[in-house]
């Protein structure tokens, strides 16, 4: 009973930072439809920057968020500018394909600036786990939670309090009436694709402070889960976004538990494909909000 | 009377297809301006020049005695022109009140956009029951009305309308054309393009007539005999 609880618990939180990878994604897929596979990477960049200022200068953990979130919004505009812009009225593919070449660009300059594969990353608390009743928590994991759920906040008032949140539920909308509505378009894009990878760049600390270690992978990582828990929750849709971050990882935890470490992204994968294949209704609809 | 707007020689082309050929028509300040012609002569093509969604090959769009042509549909709201688009397009999952805040994007003033606002539901009352509803769930004609707003919202001095009765039923056209008189009387300049000849040439005190590309008629609705509009206006005069 405790072992399920426990596992409950660390899928709620490893589901959360999969939540706001989820939540970078589906804003970028929304406004674009467009799917970037430099997200994961960009998030990377991001990391590995804080890593190599906290290695040659040695900063405190406020200055690392910060550097993580500036480089992965930084990366996140450069996307944007060199992959998206260009292909706005063309081939989705071709915006695909040139993400995943600035994948490849990331990945190498991460590895020409910091060549060791793995680097340290300072914990956010670093002591033992605090205890309730049997049940152990991280105090990484707490925050992470804590983040998700401020972002999903602060997202939302975005969404749907400002003049900013409504040009770009406009444009998920219909794109064109959007534009004849007055809404300069290719500045939203711009905007959206800072805003996604700010969140994103803020899960990316967290996740890294939380391993204590960043290595290139991590951009893969990221892609790959952001990925599979935005269309687990139904391409396009933020509430979806979040609760798909949070069934994967419950699915991920449980299975973890009850088949073992072998059959943790099997399990994710299969799900994914069974779901796909029963056409859930949540999956066929391409609303935004 | 002077022109508002001024199209002189216009090409869009699609790839290598022009679908507007130098298109040349004026539209008189303060007029109600009607363009008929069958599908695929390029109306839709040429509203969609002007709001700057397509970038015209060659010619020019003079508005207010600048030319606009090429620049970005926002700079061109900017400068006052607002299209009703075919088929409508209204953000169906947002609400009727957040398509026409969508709509006054570009206006500052939180004041002056909720007086807008309250003008708009006195216009279109039934759009004032249907306030926190999601567009998507509107009728056609519903759609059609949030449409109007939402362009008005922008206050624009040309009003441009792609084909505003597609799709609806008589009685719902006909409201459609009572609200295009009502703002036209209002002092708003209109550019329509329409299938309903009829109740177009009603209406208008001038319209043009296009055949693939080109401007083949003008005139006031006297002009030409009626049935001889609708003729040409569904079939083209070519195969005479």
């Amino acid at each position: 009973m405790t072992d399920l609880a426990q596992n409950t618990l660390d899928g709620l939180f490893l589901g959360s930072s999969y939540a706001l990878l989820a939540l970078g994604f589906t804003l970028i897929f929304g406004v674009l439809r467009r799917v970037n596979l430099s997200f994961g990477p960009a998030i990377m960049f991001g990391c590995y920057a804080a890593t190599w200022v906290n290695l040659n200068f040695g900063v405190g953990l406020m200055a690392l968020a910060l550097i993580t979130v500036a480089g992965a919004v930084l990366a996140g505009a450069y996307v944007e500018r060199l992959c998206f812009a260009p292909h706005r009225n063309g081939s989705p593919i071709a915006a695909m394909v040139a993400s995943f070449a600035l994948w490849m660009q990331f990945e190498e300059l991460a590895t020409i600036a910091l060549p060791r594969h793995i680097y340290d990353f300072p914990p956010l608390h670093g002591g033992t786990p605090l205890e309730f009743g049997g049940l152990m928590l991280r105090v990484e994991s707490l925050v992470m939670l804590l983040a998700a759920i401020v972002m999903c906040a602060v997202l939302w008032g975005i969404l749907y309090r400002t003049r900013f949140g409504v040009a770009l539920r406009a444009v998920i909308d219909q794109p064109q009436a959007a534009q004849l509505a007055g809404i300069d378009v290719p500045r939203v894009f711009v905007l959206t694709f800072a805003l996604a990878s700010a969140i994103g760049g803020l899960a990316g600390f967290l996740i890294a402070a939380s391993h204590e270690q960043v290595t290139p992978m991590l951009g893969m990582w990221s892609t790959l889960k952001g990925l599979l828990a935005m269309m687990l929750g139904g391409l396009g849709s933020l509430p979806g976004a979040v609760l798909g971050g949070l069934a994967l990882g419950l699915l991920e935890a449980h299975s973890q538990w009850f088949l073992g470490p072998q059959y943790r992204d099997l399990l994710a994968y299969l799900l994914l494909f069974v779901l796909l294949a029963a056409r859930v209704p949540w999956m066929t609809t391409r609303s935004a909000s | 009377m002077s022109a508002l707007l001024e199209i002189r020689d216009l090409v869009t082309a699609y790839g290598k297809i022009e679908a507007l050929k130098g298109v040349t028509l004026e539209v008189q300040q303060e007029s109600i301006t009607c363009l008929l012609g069958p599908n695929g002569a390029g109306k839709t093509t040429l509203m969609m020049s002007i709001a700057g969604i397509l970038k015209p090959r060659q010619g020019a769009i003079q508005f207010g005695g600048e030319n606009i042509a090429g620049r970005p549909p926002h700079a061109i709201v900017a400068k006052g022109i607002a299209l009703v688009p075919e088929n409508r397009l209204v953000f169906p999952t947002m609400t009727v009140l957040e398509n026409l805040q969508a709509g006054a994007y570009q206006q500052g003033d939180k004041k002056t956009i909720a007086e807008d606002i309250d003008r708009m539901f006195v216009r279109f009352p039934r759009l004032k029951e249907r306030i926190e509803q999601q567009a998507g769930t509107l009728s056609g004609g519903e759609q059609q009305m949030l449409a109007v707003a939402r362009a008005l919202m922008s206050r624009p001095k040309l009003l441009l309308m792609d084909e505003p009765s597609l799709g609806l039923a008589p009685l719902v056209v006909e409201e459609i054309f009572r609200i295009v008189t009502d703002l036209h009387r209002d002092g708003t300049t209109i550019f329509l393009v329409e299938q309903n000849a009829h109740m177009a040439l009603k209406v208008a005190q001038h319209f043009y007539l296009m055949e693939q590309g080109k401007v083949s008629f003008s005139g006031t609705p006297g002009a030409l005999a009626e049935d001889e509009v609708i003729r040409r206006a569904y079939l083209g005069s070519s195969k005479t």
